[in-house]
Formats: structure tokens, sequence, C-alpha cells
């Protein structure tokens, strides 16, 4: 910044400019807050209130959190109870609690949370049951203690052992192969990764992971990443992409090396971004669960739970809609993730 | 002495890491990744141009990587509303000309703190983006990626226009009347207005091409790939700073070459790959990367300093 | 011509605006939410903003004296994991390994102030190196995946609960806050930081001692970061290296926006407590009002432009009257 060089100043100020001015400023704080005053009366309203659920993402700007807020906005437009869809728009892992937080002032009837961070997060759910409100978990969990249910659309071990076991099928269990993640620091990365190196390390001896980079969720640099490891390590057999936006990226990179077929492309990820790839052969599958479904379960669970359908002990969970799903213990099941593929792809428009 | 210092301490700390490859790691050198890995480094190269241009005129621009990524996801959405890739192309760079004169009004016309402007516009953009995509990728038509150059050909072709540019900016900057009136105002905002420079609008003309040149670099990463990730850009401005500064360019403005710019982004453009190449693990890359900033200038620091 | 500051009347004042802006902001989202009015969420407020306002108060006497430390959120990062690594693994208690975090976060702001005001480089690229420095350092420290966690309930104390019935960390907050308030407008000290930022060459033949001065305010930034991180490891219950990811921005936000000048030479520790408060709440009374938070980014933005048109704005009119009109005398 320097010091450049400051306006002179003028002796005397116009009076009248600043506080028309802040006022102004008030005015267009005021006409933001403004926009959906209705609600907010009617939340005082008190008597034949309706049930409010908060849905906690990881971060916002993620397709993979905007096809579960649109499963999660249908199920609850079905049920006849507000969603709120909030979540941080950048990394730091205090955000998530500190929204928590402010819901639980905010008096919401459940909060379903996708946790970024195990333990931090735990304390804000914690403080949200000891005032009442439901808690469950999705997508990833938190402490047992801190919810009611975790609606679990693949455990950690499935999803690490998901993907080490079809990398293994796909280069015949021999050989050098990367991982592509978001953040070193987050930590469902680390755990898939825990449970990834550990299926290695017990099945595939002749297998090697030789690094292991962050692509910090975009993809572009996923790309860039991508190329250097091809080329840093000539041997290698597999790009492995534990987070969606890597996908496309490394797949890209292996077109544009030429090296489609030598080197495999897997991951994490939503079918109409890796489509075109997956179509050319250059990704050869990418695993994911039925994104919809999971924010639609979610909804379910939380107003079942609120509404008391939902108890501790149950062994299915029926939903309004009529489907059924496991429940183990206290994780309600959606299923086996899913492995698009050539032959499958085109099913799915999520 | 004088001549070159921070260029000089730069292309040595360059010249150290690149034989640490060829010694270590004669795979990087290899040719065809080279290529892709220098490619994708023009479009840095472009925004890291603006950003020298601004602070040579004693300013920051702050908001480039927001501005990039406004700029990729609308030249996505219209390329993929069937524009012709010249209509997209003359509309991005209207765009970004746009939001940098925006900046420029902004500092030089209402004379705010660059700084404080450009977080302003780097956070609205930003969010702005986020609120309306909500982060979805935008998908692009076939033909539009290398401009149906083809890859190498498309590689080169990046590669070339931005070289050829930073030529350009660095004569004009040495030789144009305009070129040295950026300077001129940077070293002395006053001085310049009592030679008769309007300091304001040498300003204004600061971001302006600062904005046109990030559009242009938003152009061309979005050809390099079938999609666009509305995130793209993220970071990018501290990168194109950082190049420029650790390229020798003064922050206090006035005093700096876009040769040292190139120098500078080719270090820090080095790091990153070479540390894969030299099997060093990812949780160290941030440290280095820092420690190498720090060296490079210190050096100076050091060497400047009364014996 | 002489920079001589202009003390415009009190009721104009760039903190009485901000204050204003402060007390509608509160009126409305009183107005929207009705909850946002309660003590739990004044509690809440309280908590939230307590890191990022500490880091806001030891930016203030950095930009006052011309320079900025874009290092503090890696730091707070830093300090955070080395917290967690001195009480897991060094098994110390929490007091003393918070008391050699605030040793070690001295020690990374002399750093910062070594090359700044030892080697005379510019704080900007110096702190962008040590940003990148700092987080490195953390993750390599965890290698990215080690989290810091099951702090004994005591420490946690510091960040959950309340004392003398307001949250813990409140107090410390306020402790600091007057610290630095009287370091600022009180002493030849905080007189002489604004010397520097106003005009360097002319502190400097004013006998200042510039090197020592801007040594220290670096250190001190150093040591208010690290003891932001230990309240954020309270807050949180857990470390880890990517703690405070972005917070030097939003410090940086608050300063600005409380009316102190980047240039240097201008500002208040009140207006910078009053623009923390402006962003809390706007950040806070937003989930109340049930706005997305990227709307919190966009009105942050405006909030930004609007606060410092309406301190420039009328300046720049008169300077355009007094130019229409010939000054009285050369």
């Amino acid at each position: 910044m320097g010091r450049a060089a400051r306006p002179r100043d003028p002796p005397s100020l116009p009076l009248m400019i600043k506080p028309a001015l802040s006022l102004l400023l008030c005015g267009l704080v005021f006409l933001a807050g403004c926009g959906r005053a209705p609600e907010a009366a009617r939340d005082a309203g008190g008597g034949g209130k309706r049930l409010t659920v908060a849905l906690l993402p990881k971060s916002k700007g993620n397709a993979y959190f905007i096809s579960c807020r649109a499963g999660a906005e249908k199920a609850a437009r079905a049920l006849g109870v507000e969603l709120l869809f909030d979540g941080p728009t950048d990394t730091d892992p205090a955000k998530q609690n500190e929204i928590i937080e402010n819901w639980i002032t905010l008096g919401v009837d459940v909060i379903a949370a996708a946790c970024e961070n195990r333990e931090g997060i735990s304390t804000a759910l914690r403080k949200a049951q000891a005032r009442g409100i439901k808690v469950i978990t999705y997508d990833a969990d938190a402490l047992p203690d801190a919810r009611a249910f975790f609606v679990n659309q693949a455990t950690p071990e499935g999803i690490g052992h998901t993907l080490m076991d079809e990398a293994a099928r796909l280069t015949n269990a021999e050989g050098e192969f990367a991982v592509i993640l978001s953040t070193l620091t987050a930590s469902n990365m680390q755990e898939w990764l825990k449970h990834i190196r550990a299926r290695l390390a017990e099945k595939y001896p002749k297998m090697k992971l030789v690094a292991v980079r962050p692509c910090d969720d975009q993809k572009d640099k996923a790309q860039a990443e991508a190329t250097t490891l091809m080329s840093a390590h000539p041997n290698l057999r597999l790009l492995m992409n534990i987070c969606s936006p890597a996908v496309p990226g490394a797949a890209e990179a292996v077109k544009q090396a030429g090296k489609a077929g030598q080197v495999k492309v897997i991951g994490l990820g939503l079918p109409n971004e890796n489509r075109r790839y997956v179509k050319d052969g250059v990704t050869d599958s990418v695993i994911l669960w039925k994104t919809e479904d999971l924010g639609a379960l979610t909804v379910e669970a939380a107003v079942a739970l609120a509404r008391g359908a939902l108890q501790p002990g149950a062994t299915t969970f029926r939903t309004a809609a009529g489907a059924s799903y496991e429940v183990k213990g206290d994780q309600i099941l959606l299923g086996q993730p899913f492995i698009f593929n050539r032959a499958n792809i085109d099913q799915f428009n999520f | 002495m004088k001549a070159w210092p921070r260029e000089l301490s730069v292309g040595l700390a360059l010249a150290a890491l690149l034989a640490a490859l060829a010694a270590f790691a004669p795979g990087f050198f290899a040719p065809q990744p080279l290529l892709s890995l220098a490619a994708r480094e023009a479009p840095v190269l472009l925004v890291a141009c603006g950003a020298a241009m601004v602070i040579v005129c004693r300013q920051i621009d702050i908001s480039s990587g927001s501005q990039f990524a406004v700029v990729s996801v609308v030249a996505g959405l219209l390329a993929a509303e069937g524009w012709p890739p010249a209509a997209v192309a003359t509309a991005a760079l209207a765009l970004g000309t746009a939001l940098g004169a925006l900046n420029g009004f902004l500092v030089a016309g209402l004379g705010l703190p660059s700084i404080v402007v450009t977080l302003a516009t780097m956070v609205t953009w930003r969010e702005g983006l986020r609120w309306w995509r909500q982060g979805a990728f935008v998908n692009l038509p076939d033909g539009l990626q290398w401009l149906g150059l083809g890859q190498t050909a498309g590689q080169w072709t990046l590669l070339a226009t931005a070289l050829a540019l930073l030529t350009l900016l660095a004569l004009a900057a040495r030789h144009l009347a305009a070129g040295r009136h950026l300077y001129a105002v940077g070293s002395d905002a006053e001085a310049a207005r009592l030679a008769g420079i309007r300091p304001g609008a040498v300003t204004f003309g600061a971001f302006t091409a600062a904005g046109a040149l990030t559009a242009l670099a938003a152009l061309m990463n979005v050809i390099q790939s079938p999609q666009v990730d509305p995130k793209s850009g993220t970071g990018l401005e501290l990168k194109a700073i950082a190049a420029v500064v650790v390229g020798g360019v003064a922050i206090a403005g006035g005093r700096g070459r876009l040769a040292g710019v190139l120098l500078g982004l080719l270090l820090l453009a080095t790091v990153g790959p070479a540390l894969t190449h030299l099997r060093i693990e990812a949780h160290w890359e941030k440290a280095i990367q820092g420690a190498i900033i720090l060296l490079a200038v210190a050096a100076e620091g050091a060497r400047r300093r009364p014996a | 011509m002489s920079p001589s500051p202009t003390v415009p009347r009190p009721a104009l004042r760039h903190e009485t605006v901000l204050l204003a802006v402060v007390v509608l902001e509160w009126l409305c989202f009183h107005a929207l939410g009705p909850r946002f009015g309660t003590l739990e969420n004044s509690f809440d407020l309280l908590r939230h903003s307590a890191e990022i306002g500490l880091l806001a108060l030891a930016m203030t006497p950095v930009i006052l004296t011309g320079g900025i430390d874009l290092s503090v959120g890696s730091l707070l990062g830093l300090c955070a994991v080395l917290f967690g690594k001195l009480w897991r693994d060094a098994g110390l208690d929490p007091a003393a390994a918070a008391g050699c975090t605030l040793v070690l976060g001295a020690l990374a702001g002399g750093l910062n102030a070594t090359l700044i005001a030892g080697l005379r480089l510019p704080p900007l690229i110096v702190t962008l190196g040590t940003y990148s420095l700092f987080r490195g350092l953390a993750e390599a420290i965890t290698r990215g995946a080690d989290t810091f966690t099951n702090f004994p309930s005591a420490f946690l104390f510091l960040g959950q609960e309340r004392w003398l019935g307001l949250p813990t960390q409140a107090w410390l907050f306020a402790a600091v806050a007057i610290a630095v308030w009287l370091l600022v407008h009180r002493t030849t000290f905080g007189r002489a930081c604004r010397a520097q930022g106003f005009a360097p060459e002319g502190a400097r033949y004013a006998g200042l001692p510039a090197g020592r001065q801007l040594a220290a305010v670096y250190v001190l930034s150093g040591t208010i970061a690290a003891l932001a991180a230990v309240i954020y490891t309270a807050r949180l219950g857990q470390a880890r290296a990517d703690a405070g990811t972005g917070y030097e921005l939003l410090a940086i936000t608050a300063v600005v926006l409380g009316g102190t000048s980047i240039f240097g030479g201008r500002g208040s520790v009140h207006g910078t407590l009053l623009g923390v408060a402006a962003l809390a709440i706007l950040n806070n009374g937003l989930v109340h009002a049930r706005q997305p938070r990227e709307v919190a980014g966009l009105l942050t933005g405006a909030l930004l432009l609007l606060a410092l048109a309406a301190g420039t704005g009328p300046k720049l009119w008169a300077a355009r009257r007094a130019r229409a009109t010939p000054p009285p005398s050369p």
C-alpha cells in the first residue's frame, strides 16, 4: 500500500453530508434485512408455529450440497416444515460453530449438520441439545454424544474401502497411484485417507501411494497438480480424487497429457460434472451416493425426530414419502454408495 | 551494483531451484508437461502484469481474483448460450474493463484508499457470484476449447500471447508517455500533477487496464478446459501480488520492471511443481513458499543496509 | 501547506457516524429477529467476535504506523497448533502452555519486526511471506492431519463459560482493548506511532526511535494473535492447522471500517471496536433476519465503501469548492 499521496485536508467540512450518507447506509442495512420480515414475524407469533429445520452444509457454493439442498427442500415442502439452509462461505473451522450458536438463539427446532470438524462442532451441538433442540448429523458425523442420529450415506471406512478396491480393480492391484484431496486440514479428507491407507496396507501390497496433493477445492488447481504428478511419477497408474472438483480437473489433465487409459481416474464426484470424461473413457468410475436422497432423508429424519416418530432403538425408519431405511444403532443408513461408470451414468442427472 | 538488484536475487533463486531439479528430478524438464504447466500460468502472468501496473502507480488491487471468477463464469454462460467466441470475448473484455473502471473510479474519482475499495469489491463480487451461481460448474460447448486450434497449438498460442503482451507492456512502460506517467504518478503524485500529468486519470487508467488484463486472463483460462469452476481465481490476487513484489516492483510505487515480474512469477510457479518432483510432502509447501519469498526480499534488504 | 489534521465537530466524527450505524443495525435486527436482542444473543456476539476483535486491536497500531500485518490469521493457526503441541505432547498444563504460546507468538511477531524494522523491508511483502510461512509451519507440524482436542474443562471455561456474568473471554478482550486504547491514545508511544505513520521522515528527524517503535508494534501484534489463538482453541475445544483462515482480512476490514487510515497516522482504537461491532452485528443479525451468509459478505463490501465515502466525500466536495474559489492567501 505504501504511503500514497494523502488528500490534503480541507479546513472545513460541509456539515450535512456525513449524516446524510450514514442515513443512506443504515437504510441499506435496513432494506437488506426487510426482505423476509413477514417470516420472522410469524416465528414470533408462537401458537401454531411451523417446525423449523436448520440444515448446515460443510460449506456453501459447493455442488454437492446444492444437490443435497434440492432434495431437502422437496422433503420440507412435502412435510410442511420450514427449512433454513446456511453454511460457512470460507474454510475457517469456527464458522460452523457460530452459525449453530446463532440458530440456538434463533430457536430452531431441529439442527441437521454436516460436520467439517468433528470435535470442534460437537461443542456447539451439545449446547444445542442442552437447550432442547434436536440434533442429527448427515454426510459427516460429529461425536456420538453430540447428536441423536447420524444419517449415514456411507461410513468413512466404506468410502475408503470402496475407493481403494475400485483402484485395485482398475490397476490389477499393482503399481503407483496418487491422491488429490481438497485441503490437507479437512478432517473428512484425512479420515478417508486413513482408511484408504489402511486398506492399502492390508490388501494390496503391490500398490504404492506415491503422493498426496491438495487442490484447495479448485478444479484448475487440481488440473495443475495432476499434470505435475504425472510428469513427476512417470509410472503413475491411477489418480484417486477424493474431493469433487478434483475429478474433472484430474481427468482434463490426463486427457491433455494424452494418457487416457494409461493413467486411470477415479474419485468422489457428481455425475454431471464428470459425464463428459466418463463417456470419453478418461474417467473410469465416479463414486457417490444419491445426494438428493441424502438431503431428503435428512429432513425426513429431522422432522420425525422432532415429532417423536423416530425414537432411539428403532430398527427401521419409514419416511412420509413411503420409503423405508434401515437403522443400525444410532445411524440411519442411506444405502450403498453408487459407482457411476460409462454404462450407467446417463441414468443420473445431478 | 544497483543494476537489477531484486531481479538478480530472484534469478539466482530460480537458477538454484532449476539446478536442483536438473540434478535430482530431470523429469521436470520433459517438454509436454512443462508446456502444459506454462500454459496454465500464462493467465496468471497477465493478472500479475495488471497488478504490477497498479502497484507501480502506488495503489493495490486485491479484487483481481474475484474479477477473474466473475468474468470466467459470465463468459462461460454466454458461450453456453451459443454466443460465437468473438462475441463472448468482446463481452468478457468489456465486463472486465468495466469492473476495473469501477475500482478506478472509486479510487481516483472519489479518492478512497485502493486497498479498501478493492477489499470491498473483492468480497462483493465473490459473495455475489456465490449467491447467484451457488457454486455450480458451467459446461462449455464443445468447439470452444483451444478455440479449435488443437491442444499443442493452443497452448503455444496462449503462451505466445501472454509473452507478447508482457513485452508490449514492458516497452510501453519504458517508451510511451502513458508508461512514464504511471511511474511519475507512483513516485510522487503531487510532483506529477505539477508537471502537467493528471494523477487521477493515470490511476483510473491503471485500474481499468488491470481489469481488462484480468478479463483476458480469465478468457485464456476458460478456453483451457471444457468447464468453468466458479471458484477459479480464488487466491489469484495474492499469487499475482506476490509475483510482482518478489519480482522487485516497489510496493511504495514508482519503481519496478515487468521483466522482474516475469522472473518472480517463474520462481513462485516453479516452487509447487518442483516440490512434487523432489518428492517433498505437500504439508511443507506453504512454509517453503513463504521462506522463499522472505529470503528473496531479505537478501536485498540485507545488502541495502549501510555497512 | 501543513497537513494539520482537522478536528471536525464531535457530531461529525467518523466514530460517531459509525456508532449511529451500529445502533441502527441493532434496532433493525431487533425489529426483524425476535430473539436478536436477547442477552443470550449478546453473549454469542461477544464470543464470536473476541478473536477477530483481538486481531483488529493488534492491527490498529500496526496500521497507524503506516504498516500492515497480513500474517495474523496464519499466526493464530500456528499458535493454536503450538499450544496444542505444548499441552498434549510436552505435557504442560494449559496455563503454562498458554504462557509459552504467548512467548512464541511474540517471537513470531519478532520475525516480522526484524525484517520490517531491522532490514527496512516493506511490511506488505514481509507479512505476505510470513502469512504463507506461519500457516505452512502449522501444517508441517501437524502434517495437516493432527487435531488437538479433549482439553480439560478448566481450560474450556475460558472459551465457553461465563465468569461474573459475562463470557470469560469478554473480560480478556476488554482488558486488552483498554490496554491498547491507553497505549495508543495516552502514551508517547502511541503518539510516536501516529507520527511515524503520518510522516516517517519527520518522525525520524524529530528524534523518535522509529525502528524500536515499529518493532514493538509487530511484536505486540504477534503476542495478541497468540492470545487470540488460545481463546479460539478454548471456544472450539479443538486446535488444528486451519484455525483462523482468512481472519487477517476480517481484522483489516474492521480496522479500516473503524476509520483508521490505511496510510497510517490517523485512526482510533474505539473506532476499531465500533468497526468490529458493526461487522459482528451484521453477521449475526442477518442469521436472525434469515438471510443467507453471502448477503453478509455483500453488505460488508457496501458498508466499507459507504463508510469510507462518508468520510472522504465531504472532503472531496470541500476541496472542489475550495479550488473553485481562490484561496485567501498563498
